[in-house]
């Protein structure tokens, strides 16, 4: 194993061979920073190119640009609280809490020495893994699976927030979204509306834009200014690298929950990156700075989820699995250079295996190190006026979005969800059980229904559901414990099973008031028809949903009547930010109706003259720039630009 | 080896630059122009991988040495990208809608979101997709034949009924078997894991696969094949054996082998007619409904062109099973045939989806 090891290493620092990785590295940090464009993007990108080179460098160029993607969204993320990939979605919201609060220098430390860390135990896992992984996945039933969806729903409990409603109510709100789309056993479809664009469901990328990117991108326009106000105190890297050495276990022990979430397929980066999160909560003491800016929530985040991408290698290469949408197409390039995957590979191909190793193991530490050069430079473009940088990130989004089913149902789903977003932002419904509801919506239902098939209730029994139902039984049993011995009281409870009690506050402030309200009225609404579409499902389809669906009913209606009662008297007291929301329906009715070309030159204009007040030679030529820009990544991309349905401009 | 490669790769694109090709090439229908075919699955799948291992080959061997460029169009299981063809393909022929029974089959059955109107295109080539069902061992089945009195339950593990095991569970009906077949596994290669840990203990694998992953397990012993999906005989059915397991009986002898006469009836005919498009016809290029007869023609000269490289011929072996790529002006009115069955036929299968299945159509 060390021979083929070391051949592999040699094979690997040829000059050609290193020069791909390094340029699959530099495609992978850039889209990793793009919010939207993640690791499918840059691979797919890139598979025209892998045929210019030998197999070997072909594959590690691939491989270098999968390995960067999760480091650099730590940047967009920590910088701009947009986050750069799905899966960073902790980090912008930790991460960009403590940017706002002078501390980006410590966010992106921890999280790029995370990534990093996470990255080499992906590494040596999948290292490890070439001789004994087999048995271990094979050991992993469908019940099995079904538990690990489960321990990861339970750990997601921690994020509910300070209301309890709110909280379960959004997590609901994010299983009804998750469900939208085929049923597992595709008999139906689910709140589709006949809408080609529905017939996968909402694409994860579209719902961790709308529901963080786009509410961001409002607030920092309506401020103005730079994204920390005035000017973006980086403060010093040293800290970074305490907060690092002090994190360390914790930063292993999420690289290990990222690790298990490659080896399930179906549970992503996202869900792994959510679950270590949610670990991350539970095992801090002081739990009261998540949501404001907590250094942990950073590091077990990023050290999940490049621990993911790579762990998805594993199925991968041992069984022509797919970990990950980015391993599919690393598969394919397998393929097409004639390597089958499978049983045979590691006897057939041990050099490549080891190959695969040294390049990711390498991408993962050279990302984090260029990262760490580039972020300085990067950070400064937060002092400019936000609305600025506003003008190419809302276009990059927008063309992110595109890529799911290039039809105009992308942008409506991106703006829809944004103006959710953002009434969820300031209605305080928290967004992270809303996302993690989406993500863990389908494996849960999918592997419940394969359990109840293939073995019937007896997978209850089995010893591997029992010890990984362990994981979720003992934490509540020393709860009810502890509940016992302190008689009763209310907080124990409360904090080992992380939720704390509930407390109204009936002062907020007046556009509080207003926009909870509002969404409440808008979440009763849509679980109403929900509701009443779902009858005519097959009764096996509509488990999962009402699950969902009548406790959120109820709560939301509760919380409807609740905010109805304390809204007489509410004022909007300078609040302006409302003013911003008729732009999320004019872009995309205008492109609906004119095409992509002259809406897109108007919301430029609108952004850079009425929001950034930039001055009119500037603005046209910075403008021209953006515009160009972006007609460039279409045509790179491949994506279809909208035509107009009304009068097609251009 | 990497750089030889790389250097003829840049050769080649200055050459391209410099629009110095030679002089033959300009002659020939598809001179000077720019071909698209789409895949209306993700990169990475058993479609689009066959698409980039014949882009070369259609760049070399089509009339016009035109520039062919593969385009993938995934979701809602292929309807979105056969939708878009439909609405944007070149009436030259220069469009090429390259895909599989997941779009043939929603359009047979009839499904609301499909906009295109497949029996109405041209066909420029098709290449056989075979399929191979193969058991469990330790359940008493040694053959198709044991099958009917297989010593535990037959559970096969698939996707989705009305879509690419429409056949599998089709050919269970056929053979009249007591098969249960539990749906809403994310993909062939997840149901073959569920197999190997034992959750299944029937499952059906398609060429490629089959050839790589489930071969080793055969020799192993962990698996044993039973019966292929067949390929079209002389007798126009599809009672031939398949080229990926000549070894192997199809359903057509299956069937003889269980019940001892030949199959026939209103499930032979829907499993034939389905069968035909997913196995016979496996993967398909389809053109625009008014491209010409020329461009057909010269579809056909590349394909013959392409089946004599030796490069191919070598190749081929591991994606099509090494059979040759067929011709559309051969094939064009089977492939029509196959996707308007009979309304007796639409009506049984909508009927058996929707009893046993539970699907609203």
């Amino acid at each position: 194993m060390f021979e083929h090891a070391a051949i592999a290493l040699q094979a690997l620092l040829e000059p050609m061979r290193l020069l791909a990785l390094f340029a699959g590295m530099f495609v992978g940090l850039v889209f990793g920073m793009l919010p939207g464009l993640g690791g499918v993007a840059a691979v797919s990108i890139l598979l025209p190119f892998i045929y210019l080179f030998d197999s070997y460098a072909g594959l590690a160029m691939l491989l270098g640009a999968v390995s960067v993607v999760y480091t650099s969204d730590t940047i967009t993320s920590v910088l701009l609280g947009a986050p750069g990939s799905p899966a960073s979605a902790p980090t912008a919201i930790e991460g960009h809490a403590l940017a706002k609060q002078g501390h980006a220098s410590r966010a992106l430390g921890v999280g790029f020495l995370a990534s990093m860390v996470g990255g080499l135990v992906g590494a040596l896992v999948l290292f490890l893994a070439i001789p004994i992984a087999g048995p271990i996945v094979l050991l992993l039933g469908t019940p099995e699976l079904l538990m690990f969806a489960l321990v990861g729903l339970f750990f997601a409990s921690s994020m509910v927030g300070k209301n309890l409603k709110k909280g379960l109510a959004a997590a609901c709100l994010g299983i009804g979204l998750g469900v939208i789309g085929p049923a597992t056993a595709a008999a139906d479809m689910r709140f589709t509306f006949g809408q080609v664009w529905l017939l996968d469901g909402i694409s994860l990328t579209i719902m961790a834009l709308g529901l963080f990117g786009i509410a961001e991108v409002i607030s920092m326009l309506s401020a103005g200014g730079g994204i920390a106000g005035d000017r973006m105190v980086l403060g010093r890297r040293s800290d970074g690298v305490r907060d690092f050495m002090a994190n360390k276990w914790l930063i292993l022990r999420s690289s290990v929950i990222g690790v298990f979430g490659g080896f399930v397929p179906a549970v992503g980066a996202s869900a792994s990156t959510w679950v270590a999160y949610g670990h991350a909560i539970r095992s801090t003491k002081d739990k009261s700075r998540f949501g404001k800016g907590e250094i942990r929530g950073v590091a077990a985040a990023e050290g999940a989820n490049n621990a993911t991408v790579i762990a998805d290698l594993v199925p991968t290469l041992l069984f022509s699995v797919p970990g990950g949408p980015a391993a599919a197409i690393f598969l394919g390039a397998l393929f097409s250079f004639g390597y089958y995957p499978g049983p045979r590979m590691i006897s057939e191909n041990p050099d490549l295996m080891y190959l695969i190793v040294w390049s990711v193991a390498l991408a993962s530490v050279a990302g984090a190190a260029i990262c760490f050069f580039i972020a300085p430079h990067v950070a400064k473009l937060t002092r400019i006026p936000f609305a600025i940088i506003a003008a190419p990130l809302v276009l990059i989004m927008v063309l992110g979005a595109q890529k799911s089913t290039g039809t105009m149902g992308d942008l409506y789903l991106l703006f829809g969800l944004g103006l959710l977003g953002w009434m969820m932002k300031h209605a305080d419904w928290p967004r992270a059980p809303a996302l993690v509801g989406f993500v863990l919506a389908k494996p849960m239902e999918q592997y419940f229904w394969l359990s109840n098939q293939l073995h019937g209730w007896s997978w209850l029994t089995r010893p591997g559901v029992l010890i990984i139902a362990s994981v979720i039984a003992i934490p509540l049993a020393l709860a009810g414990w502890r509940l016992i011995r302190a008689h009763g009281a209310k907080v124990a409870v409360g904090s080992a099973v992380g939720v704390t009690p509930v407390e109204e506050d009936l002062a907020e402030s007046g556009h509080v008031r207003l926009i909870s309200a509002a969404l409440a009225l808008v979440v009763t609404a849509a679980f109403g028809y929900a509701m009443w579409e779902m009858q005519r499902f097959n009764a096996t389809s509509q488990l999962l949903p009402g699950l969902a669906i009548y406790p959120g009913f109820v709560l939301s209606a509760l919380l409807l009547i609740q905010s109805v009662r304390v809204l007489p008297g509410a004022r909007l007291d300078g609040f302006t930010e409302h003013y911003f929301l008729p732009v999320l329906i004019l872009y995309p009715a205008a492109i609906w109706a004119f095409g992509y070309g002259a809406p897109t030159i108007a919301l430029i204009a609108w952004m850079l003259l009425l929001c950034a007040h930039m001055r009119w030679l500037s603005a046209v030529l910075y403008g021209g720039m953006v515009f160009g820009l972006m007609l460039g990544m279409y045509r790179m991309m491949r994506a279809d630009m909208p035509t107009g349905r009304l009068l097609d401009l251009f | 080896m990497d750089r030889l490669k790389l250097t003829t790769a840049l050769v080649g694109a200055t050459f391209a630059g410099m629009g110095a090709l030679p002089a033959a090439a300009q002659d020939g229908y598809f001179a000077g122009k720019d071909i698209e075919i789409v895949v209306p699955f993700a990169p990475g799948g058993a479609t689009y991988v066959s698409a980039k291992f014949l882009e070369p080959y259609f760049e070399r061997h089509l009339p016009g040495n035109p520039t062919v460029t593969v385009v993938d169009r995934p979701g809602g299981g292929s309807i979105l990208g056969a939708n878009w063809f439909d609405e944007n393909a070149n009436a030259d022929g220069t469009t090429v809608l390259f895909t599989t029974s997941s779009t043939s089959t929603p359009y047979v059955l009839g499904q609301s979101e499909v906009a295109y109107d497949l029996a109405d295109y041209r066909v420029a080539y098709s290449h056989a997709f075979g399929s191979v069902i193969f058991a469990a061992p330790g359940i008493g089945v040694e053959s198709a034949a044991d099958l009917p009195n297989a010593t535990s339950p037959l559970i096969y593990g698939g996707i989705s009924a009305a879509a690419s095991d429409l056949p599998a569970v089709l050919s269970f009906e056929v053979l009249e078997l007591p098969v249960t077949s539990v749906m809403g596994f994310a993909g062939r290669g997840p149901a073959l894991l569920a197999f190997q840990r034992g959750e299944t203990n029937l499952d059906a694998q398609f060429t490629p696969v089959y050839m790589t992953q489930v071969v080793p397990m055969v020799e192993e012993g962990t698996a044993i094949p039973v019966y292929s999906g067949g390929s079209i005989g002389e007798d126009g059915r599809l009672s031939a054996r398949d080229a990926v397991a000549p070894d192997l009986p199809s359903v057509f002898e299956a069937y003889e082998m269980i019940h001892g006469e030949e199959p026939s009836g209103i499930e032979w005919d829907a499993f034939q007619a389905i069968a035909t498009s997913t196995y016979a016809f496996g993967l398909t290029g389809y053109l625009h409904p008014d491209a010409p007869d020329e461009a057909l023609q010269a579809f056909a000269e590349g394909v013959a062109a392409i089946n004599a490289d030796p490069e191919f011929i070598e190749g081929s072996q591991e994606i099509t099973g090494g059979t040759p790529l067929m011709a559309g002006v051969d094939i064009e009115d089977n492939v029509r045939a196959a996707l308007q069955p009979s309304d007796e036929v639409r009506t049984y299968l909508r009927t058996l989806l929707s009893d046993k299945f539970g699907v609203n159509f």
